[in-house]
Order: C-alpha cells, then sequence, then structure tokens
C-alpha cells in the first residue's frame, strides 16, 4: 500500500469537487427546465397547427348550380399557406379551372356565368374584348386540376411552383409574388391530395414533395427528442448525486498499477483502464481530445444512417436532403446532429490546439504526436468542406467554384491536380461523385486511422499530460469505473449541447442547383475558411489562397522543432515561461485569423 | 566502392524492386483517376438569329455565361467568368462585379477594381452567312 495524499490537500479537492458537483447540478436543473417550457410551447404550436383546415369543398354539381359555390372560402384566423392558397385559387384561378379544379367545364361556364355564359361571343373575351381585357383563344385547354390524372407533367412540387410563378394566371404571367405561388402551389397539391400534412412548401423542401403521391410528414419529433434529453440530463443527475454521497470512500482509492482478471486487448491501448489522477485534470486538459473522440463517433453513426438516404447526383442530391430533413422519420435530428457535430468538432479541435500550445505539451517526446494531431486538424477541415459540398444546393455554389479553382492556380501541376480531385475540367456529375468517395471514404477511412494512431500515441508518449511536479510522485491512480464515469459525464454534456443545438438550429439547405440558373447564391465561403476569402479579395489566389494557408499549417507545424523545448519542471501548469515564443506566436496567428473572419463578416460583398 | 555482400545486395534489390512496384502502382492509381468522366464544356454556342440582338443591345447569356454586346462596331463578347477564381460575375448598372472576392468589370470587360488582375475573356462572335451567330468559346 502506498502513501495516501496530504490530507489538507485531498479535503481542498475534494471541496472544489463538491463546488463543481453543486453547479453541475443546478445547471441540469436549469437545463430540464427550459427544455420543459420549450417543450410545452411546441405542443401549443403543433395544437394551432391542427385547428387551422382547409375549407371543405363542396361535393358534386347539381343540376341546378349552387352560387355558394362562387363564395369565399372561409379561412380560420390563423389561415396556414393551403388556407391562403385556397384564397388565391378562388380570386384569381377558379374563372378557367372551376371552382373545384375541374377545369373551364360546360357545366361550371354555364353554372357560374349564367347571364353571359359563352367567354368567346360576348365582349369578354372575344376580338373586341375590353381594353383592360384580353382574347382568349378558343383551342386554349384548360386541364382540370384536381383529378388523378392531372398536373401530369409535373414530377415534384418545385416543378410546378415553377410552372405556376412564370405563366400563371395565364393573362398575366409572373403577377404572382413568390410567397402567394407557393400558396397556390400547396393548394393544388391539396385538390390531388397529396400535400403532406402540417408541411409549409418552400424551395427547401419542394423538390422532395411528389405531386402525385402523397408522402407523410413525420409528426412533431421535438418531443420525443426533449423527452430523450430529460431522461439524459436524469441519468447525468443520478451518477453525480451518487458520486455526490459515496466519494468519501473512494477519494483516494488503492494504488491499482494492475486491474486483475484482465489481459491487455488493443482497445487497452488506445483507452487504458487506469490513469494516473494527477495527470487528468479538467482544468488543464478542458477535456477536448476527449470531446473531440465522442463528436467523431457521432459523426460516424449519424453519417452512416445518412449513407441510407443520400443520393450522390446532381439531380438528386440535395432533393435527397431535403427528403432526408422533410420526410425520414427522426430524419431531421440525424442531419442537423451531424452538421453541428461537425461543426463542433472544427472547434473543439482547436480549443484543442490551442491548449497544447499554452501548456507546452507540443514538446520533448510528443513532438510527432503534434504532427499528428495537426494533420487531424487538417483532415477534419477538408472532411468538413466536402460534406458541405455534398449538400449540392445554391449555397454552395461558389465556394465549390472558387475553392476548387484554388487548385487551378497551382504552377505547373495545377489543372491536372484539379482533374484528379474534382473528375472534370468544371464541377459537374464527376464532381459530385468524388466529393462523395473523398469524403466518406478516403478521408473518413484516413482520419480514424490518423485518430487512432495519435490516441495510441498519447498512452506511449506518457499518458494524457504530464502532471505538475509537485503531484509527480503522486502515483494515485483513477480507477476504472471512476475514469468511465468521467467520460460518460462528458459524453452526456456534450450530448445534450448538441441534440439542443440539432433541434433549434436546423443545418442549412437552399434550393437545388437547377444547370446555370443561379437562384440567389450565397457568395460567402463556410465559416472556417472566411478568412482564407478575405485574404482572396486583396490578390493573386496561388499565393493567398494556398501558399499562405499551407503555410501557417506547416510553420505551426515545425514550432516545437524550431524553438527550444519546455523545461521538464515547467510542465504541467498552463503558459509555461520557457514556451513564451511559441505561445505568442500562436496567438498572433491566431487573432490574425480571427480579425480576417470578423472583416469577412462584417464586409460581404 | 565497398564491396557488396550477397545479403546486402540481395536486400537491396528486394526494397527497390519493392518501391518501384510501390511506384508503379500509385502510377496507377494516379492514371485510373485521371479520366474525365463529364464532358468538356461546348466551344461554341449557337446564338440563333443575329436580327435577335439588334444595335445597341446588350443580351446577358446565363447559360454560358458570356454577354453579347451589338455596338457600332458589331458585335462583342466576353465571358461573365471572373478571372481572379470562376465565379460568374452579376451586371450591376452597366458594370460587372463577383460576388465571391469583390472584383468588378467596366462595361468593356476591364479591371476597375481588384482582387482580378485580367479583363473577362473576350470571347469571338462569327456572324454566319445565314445570318446566325456563333459565340466562340475561345479568347479572340
Amino acid at each position: 500500500m502506498k502513501t495516501i495524499p496530504a490530507f489538507k490537500k485531498d479535503n481542498q479537492r475534494l471541496r472544489a469537487a463538491q463546488f463543481a458537483r453543486v453547479f453541475l447540478l443546478v445547471l441540469g436543473a436549469f437545463l430540464f427546465i427550459g427544455a420543459s417550457l420549450l417543450l410545452t410551447g411546441n405542443v401549443n404550436a403543433a395544437q394551432n397547427r391542427q385547428t387551422a383546415s382547409t375549407p371543405t369543398l363542396i361535393p358534386s354539381p347539381t343540376p341546378t348550380f349552387d352560387p355558394s359555390r362562387l363564395a369565399s372560402p372561409e379561412t380560420p384566423d390563423v389561415p396556414t399557406q393551403v388556407d391562403q392558397g385556397a384564397v388565391i385559387f378562388w380570386g384569381v384561378c377558379i374563372a378557367c379551372h372551376g371552382d373545384r379544379g375541374q377545369g373551364l367545364t360546360d357545366e361550371w361556364r354555364l353554372g357560374a356565368y349564367a347571364e353571359d355564359n359563352n367567354c368567346w361571343e360576348s365582349e369578354c373575351h372575344g376580338s373586341d374584348h375590353p381594353p383592360q381585357g384580353f382574347e382568349m383563344s378558343k383551342t386554349l385547354t384548360f386541364p382540370p386540376l384536381g383529378t388523378a390524372s392531372a398536373l401530369g407533367r409535373f414530377e415534384n412540387a418545385q416543378q410546378l411552383y415553377d410552372y405556376v410563378v412564370v405563366m400563371m394566371p395565364w393573362w398575366k404571367p409572373r403577377s404572382l409574388t413568390p410567397e402567394k405561388a407557393w400558396q397556390v402551389t400547396a393548394y393544388l397539391l391539396k385538390l390531388k391530395g397529396s400535400l403532406p400534412a402540417g408541411l409549409v412548401l418552400d424551395e427547401t423542401n419542394a423538390s422532395a414533395v411528389p405531386v402525385h403521391r402523397l408522402v407523410t410528414t413525420p409528426q412533431n419529433e421535438n418531443t420525443a427528442v426533449f423527452f430523450f434529453i430529460g431522461t439524459l440530463m436524469l441519468a447525468m443527475l443520478g451518477l453525480i448525486t451518487r458520486d455526490f454521497f459515496t466519494r468519501r470512500e473512494t477519494a483516494s482509492p488503492p494504488n491499482l498499477t494492475v486491474v486483475p482478471a484482465t489481459r491487455p486487448n488493443f482497445f487497452v491501448h488506445l483507452h487504458p483502464p487506469t490513469i494516473p489522477a494527477a495527470q487528468s485534470r479538467w482544468r488543464y486538459t478542458l477535456g477536448a481530445g476527449g470531446m473531440a473522440v465522442f463528436l467523431s463517433l457521432v459523426l460516424l453513426v449519424t453519417g452512416l444512417l445518412e449513407m441510407f438516404y443520400y443520393i450522390p447526383t446532381p439531380e438528386k442530391a440535395a432533393i435527397s436532403v431535403e427528403t432526408i430533413v422533410s420526410f425520414v422519420p427522426l430524419g431531421a435530428l440525424v442531419r442537423n446532429l451531424h452538421y453541428w457535430a461537425a461543426q463542433l468538432l472544427v472547434i473543439v479541435a482547436l480549443i484543442h490546439l490551442a491548449r497544447v500550445i499554452f501548456t507546452g505539451a507540443y514538446s520533448a517526446g510528443r513532438k510527432f504526436n503534434f504532427l499528428l494531431g495537426l494533420s487531424l486538424l487538417v483532415l477534419v477541415i477538408l472532411l468538413d468542406f466536402t460534406g458541405y459540398v455534398l449538400r449540392w444546393d445554391e449555397g454552395i455554389r461558389w465556394a465549390l467554384t472558387a475553392g476548387t479553382n484554388l487548385l487551378k492556380s497551382i504552377p505547373y501541376v495545377g489543372t491536372a491536380f484539379y482533374i484528379f480531385v474534382v473528375g472534370g475540367r468544371e464541377p459537374g456529375p464527376a464532381a459530385l461523385i468524388r466529393f462523395y468517395s473523398w469524403h466518406i471514404y478516403v478521408l473518413s477511412l484516413v482520419c480514424g486511422i490518423v485518430m487512432v494512431w495519435h490516441l495510441f500515441r498519447v498512452r506511449r508518449d506518457g499518458g494524457i499530460a504530464v502532471a505538475p511536479v509537485t503531484e509527480r510522485e503522486n502515483t494515485t491512480r483513477i480507477t476504472r469505473a471512476d475514469l468511465l464515469k468521467r467520460e460518460v459525464l462528458g459524453m452526456f454534456i456534450g450530448g445534450i449541447v448538441l441534440l439542443i443545438v440539432a433541434v433549434f438550429k436546423p443545418a442549412p439547405i437552399a434550393s437545388p442547383i437547377r444547370g446555370s440558373t443561379i437562384l440567389n447564391a450565397d457568395s460567402s465561403a463556410p465559416w472556417f475558411f472566411l478568412w482564407v476569402q478575405q485574404l482572396l479579395k486583396s490578390g493573386d489566389p496561388f499565393l493567398l489562397g494556398v501558399l499562405l494557408p499551407l503555410a501557417v499549417i506547416i510553420f505551426i507545424g515545425a514550432m516545437p522543432y524550431l524553438f527550444k523545448d519546455v523545461k521538464q519542471n515547467e510542465l504541467g501548469y498552463w503558459f509555461p515561461r520557457s514556451g513564451q515564443i511559441v505561445q505568442l506566436i500562436f496567438i498572433i496567428i491566431s487573432v490574425i485569423i480571427m480579425a480576417l473572419t470578423m472583416l469577412s463578416i462584417l464586409n460581404p460583398i | 566502392m565497398k564491396k557488396l555482400s550477397r545479403r546486402e545486395f540481395l536486400r537491396l534489390a528486394a526494397n527497390s524492386l519493392l518501391s518501384l512496384s510501390g511506384a508503379f502502382a500509385l502510377g496507377g492509381l494516379l492514371q485510373f483517376l485521371s479520366y474525365e468522366m463529364d464532358p468538356a464544356p461546348p466551344s461554341q454556342y449557337d446564338l440563333g438569329s443575329a436580327a435577335d440582338y439588334p444595335p445597341g443591345s446588350r443580351t446577358l447569356l446565363m447559360h454560358i455565361p458570356a454577354v453579347l454586346i451589338h455596338n457600332n462596331d458589331g458585335y462583342l463578347a466576353f465571358s461573365l467568368v471572373c478571372t481572379h477564381l470562376g465565379c460568374t460575375v452579376e451586371q450591376k448598372d452597366g458594370q460587372y462585379e463577383c460576388p465571391c472576392h469583390g472584383s468588378k468589370y467596366d462595361g468593356n470587360g476591364y479591371v476597375t477594381r481588384g482582387p482580378s488582375n485580367t479583363p473577362l475573356k473576350k470571347l469571338r462572335v462569327e456572324v454566319t452567312e445565314t445570318g446566325s451567330i456563333i459565340l466562340h468559346m475561345e479568347q479572340v
């Protein structure tokens, strides 16, 4: 048995731990109450949506024309999109298309316009039409809209909308605003019986809504997600409180150097059964590496799930993403989790890098692992960019064009390299399938291998961190149970934050790229490349867009080799004196990059 | 020169053959991935009858993308692909502005503001005997 650490110090640590626990408890309670409030708000919203229904259509024609068929449709106090569409249809379309979308049938013409029932021979739409009127060709047909075979030429709601907004009404095309055209489109789908319940049509989902087949929208899933978050929080509270009461006995566990009855397997190389307590302090490691592993696992699982629906062709890519978001049960959650985990991973990786620099953890014996970590950062950014491109909507058009053209700017090998990466001379179908392969296969595989290597090297290089001088003799180890508990706690907190962000801030999607028509394309780069975009505003693509970012990464990677190691007795503390030059350089680089990013946000083109 | 032992020679030979076959495999991989699946963009576009482009007109052809100008000197066309990094420039009060990095070009395609440093690509316009206009995508 080894000596027990000084009683006073242990007591202090205990008190700090207790404080942290109470803080987490209060935070958890707050989050839970907030989530419950939001949950009830959501239920109310869902109820509102249900009460707003479309006017019922009047049954089949009677021998004598029922004048109430000409009455304006009743709308509820809070009209939905389709209610408003019904009103527009009544005001604009009904004259030619009939009150039930039956077309200009004789029954409708004779009934609705009894006093002058021949549109052509009277002065209305003949050659002698009044100045504000128009002449209507007799050969013009008014196809029925509400029948099973109607609207045969349109596959999805986007195509129907495109037609309506450009061609209708016949005598004054393009007079419907986009908003009104969407409302009419929704109403037409309602007539056809193919309007998914509760869906508000717009350019981000219409391509995924078929005209001739009713797809079901999933019920509001946020309720279920919040119950899930709630149970997670309760579990977390349980973990913390149990720990709170039993902590006294396990505060200084016996020194376990060998875990009995276990034989080391490969997993033990990556995840140790016990680790030295003095090394693993949240306030020193920030838990960033562990969080990055957790986010990577989330990305792996959600990414695999997305693969079951995603179609990597230019025609279908954005539509399949819309389908995942709008129709696949829990699809929106899966996609939003994937998106936000990817964004957070970049941030967590940067925090991890900053931690390593500011604690001097890059020096002596860990230089190679520093390089591995840095290449992981590069891989993550490349994964983010290729994943971003897979949306294949208007939001990525210019980022893809400008980003890949940077490759072309490389002297001599530029064009060949471009074709290697993109698969053609300009972004097309080949580019999409290639980016898909880079993203889900090559980059993911390499990233996974390097990640495992990085974790293995952490253990090989002597554990997660070097303890401060005063603690190095301390052989207390964190038990397997305690270590797992810490990890589970970190995962819970990360998972809850991720879930809440995913529910409240959906991942972006714009209208699908359709040929060369450019629809309000977003011209800003993804956020982690905004600084490069800002640089590019002032000159040569190769110099500022390729060489400079590459030089920054290479320089950061070379810093441990260029400058003196941090002194052994200074390791284990933040901002060691002998690493100040490296810290200063890193701060300067970070500030410049952040300033460029801010500039780019403040001055969009 | 130091005499090579048999063992050293065999090891050297094996290693260099291994490296060579690795290089071959790498070359094969690069070759495999160098195929251009998509056809190259068309080298010329038929723009239809010249009568559709009266004198004084300035027609945006967004599917190319290019602009066709008919002025006193005849037809003139240039590409709307920004020469900096390839985004399509937008027409604003007779000028052309790139949405990506803010390059600006005047009505004749010359740079009025960086980062671009080359004018928009001038394209050759051909009027055929039958009176239709062919736009050639090569630089004039």
